[in-house]
């Protein structure tokens, strides 16, 4: 398959599972790491990728949260998140896709402006974060975060939906968007 | 974009309490079908939602999305429709929720105020409290409001005054106005231009008898050298009366 569907496989019990798409092999590592030892009530799985498509020989259990991670400091992760996107279903955007941002710390290093990566979520009206991830406490707390989203858009939260969610976080990020 | 490396960091974090996986054993077996109580919830409550989603997908695949290309202003037009839509939607249900809350509260609150001895309960000292502060609360809302009706009060003063000097100053400049155009009209005015006239003609009447006069005397021979008066009455030949203006 090549290109990523929602729902087309039906759940596991009690599991979530996410992916995390992004050209930093490290940072993702680490990141999952930190999802991993998060206190959650349902079973968690961690797929790390580069890029899509994913090959369609494994078998693997429904995707729930798609990631993509950016890191501001090289153009070439931005552009294999954007050729990535092209390999995802339109129905992942209903709340299922989320874009990282990581690096905005050291603005020295930041080849890529802010502003762009905004446009780009702001073009898949999905929620962006930014976080360094280099830095453990904020990965620690960007880790929870994730888990959190992660379980909603699994369904394990009864009478919060993905796109519920969505519509949430949106309403406070578009005003300053508007002035883009 | 090819090369692919998914690895699957397939740390099952089995946070499973009760999935059957080895638990310690000692003293911990009696929270198990607790636990397990707990799991079967917890799992149908996420079936409950994810039949939620799946359904609602279905439904939303049903429904015909219309065949021609619209520009892309009108779907981003009828997209935040939607999005309203579904805002009016959640704000309606959320009030609903409220309203039943509200009123389960207030049931078991008038079953509970039935139950209790109304003077010694840690709820009745809560109640009294609530209106203490209740009643300061209305207190300085009412003094703010006093103090705000002063205020406007001094404003409107202001204001008035200041009206009035406005009329005032207006006042004196028409009266000003007035005065120059007075007098403007007055050196036009036809009386004026009368008045002239006559002086002249009066003039021109005084220099023909001096000038009668003075040939009189020029004509008699008389030595008017002589007489003081008659010496002035010739030499006022040279005086030009016509020149009073």
């Amino acid at each position: 398959m090549s290109v990523l569907r929602p729902l087309d496989k039906l759940p596991g019990l009690n599991t979530a599972t996410i992916l995390l798409v992004g050209t930093e092999d490290v940072l993702l590592q680490q990141l999952a790491e930190a999802m991993l030892k998060e206190d959650c009530t349902s079973e968690l799985k961690v797929h790390l990728a580069k890029s899509l498509p994913l090959p369609s020989n494994v078998n693997r259990p429904r995707i729930d949260l798609i990631v993509f991670v950016v890191n501001l400091h090289s153009k070439h992760s931005l552009r294999n998140v954007e050729e990535s996107l092209h390999h995802v279903d339109a129905a992942f955007f209903l709340g299922k896709v989320s874009f990282l941002a990581t690096g905005a710390g050291r603005e020295s290093h930041c080849s890529i402006h802010r502003n762009t990566v905004m446009k780009l979520a702001h073009t898949y009206r999905s929620p962006l974060l930014f976080c360094d991830l280099e830095i453990e406490d904020f990965r620690a707390t960007m880790a929870q975060r994730l888990v959190r989203m992660l379980q909603i858009c699994a369904g394990h939260v009864p009478s919060v939906s993905a796109l519920n969610l969505l519509s949430l976080l949106q309403n406070s990020e578009n005003p300053s968007l508007e002035d883009l | 974009m090819e090369t692919q490396s998914e690895e699957q960091a397939a740390a099952e974090a089995a946070d499973s309490r009760g999935e059957g996986e080895p638990l310690q054993v000692a003293g911990a077996q009696a929270a198990r079908p607790e636990d397990r109580m707990a799991l079967l919830l917890r799992v149908r409550a996420q079936t409950k939602q994810q039949l939620l989603e799946y359904k609602s997908m279905v439904d939303a695949n049903e429904e015909k999305t219309p065949e021609q290309i619209m520009q892309e202003k009108q779907i981003e037009v009828k997209i935040e429709e939607l999005e309203k839509e579904i805002e009016e939607a959640k704000i309606a249900f959320e009030m609903k929720k409220l309203a039943l809350d509200r009123m389960q509260l207030s049931s078991a609150l008038k079953k509970h105020v039935e139950k209790i001895n109304t003077k010694t309960s840690v709820l009745m000292d809560n109640m009294k409290q609530i209106l203490s502060l209740n009643k300061s609360v209305m207190k300085s809302q009412q003094e703010t409001r006093d103090l705000e009706d002063k205020l406007l009060d001094v404003r409107k003063k202001r204001l008035q005054l200041k009206q009035a000097s406005e009329r005032k100053l207006l006042e004196i400049q028409t009266e000003k106005n007035k005065q120059k155009d007075d007098l403007g009209s007055m050196e036009n005015s036809g009386k004026i231009k009368t008045i002239q006239q006559n002086l002249e003609m009066e003039i021109q009447i005084t220099t023909v008898i001096q000038h009668v006069f003075q040939n009189l005397i020029l004509g008699s021979k008389a030595n008017w050298a002589e007489d003081s008066a008659l010496k002035e009455t010739v030499l006022q030949l040279e005086k030009n009366l016509t020149m009073i203006q």
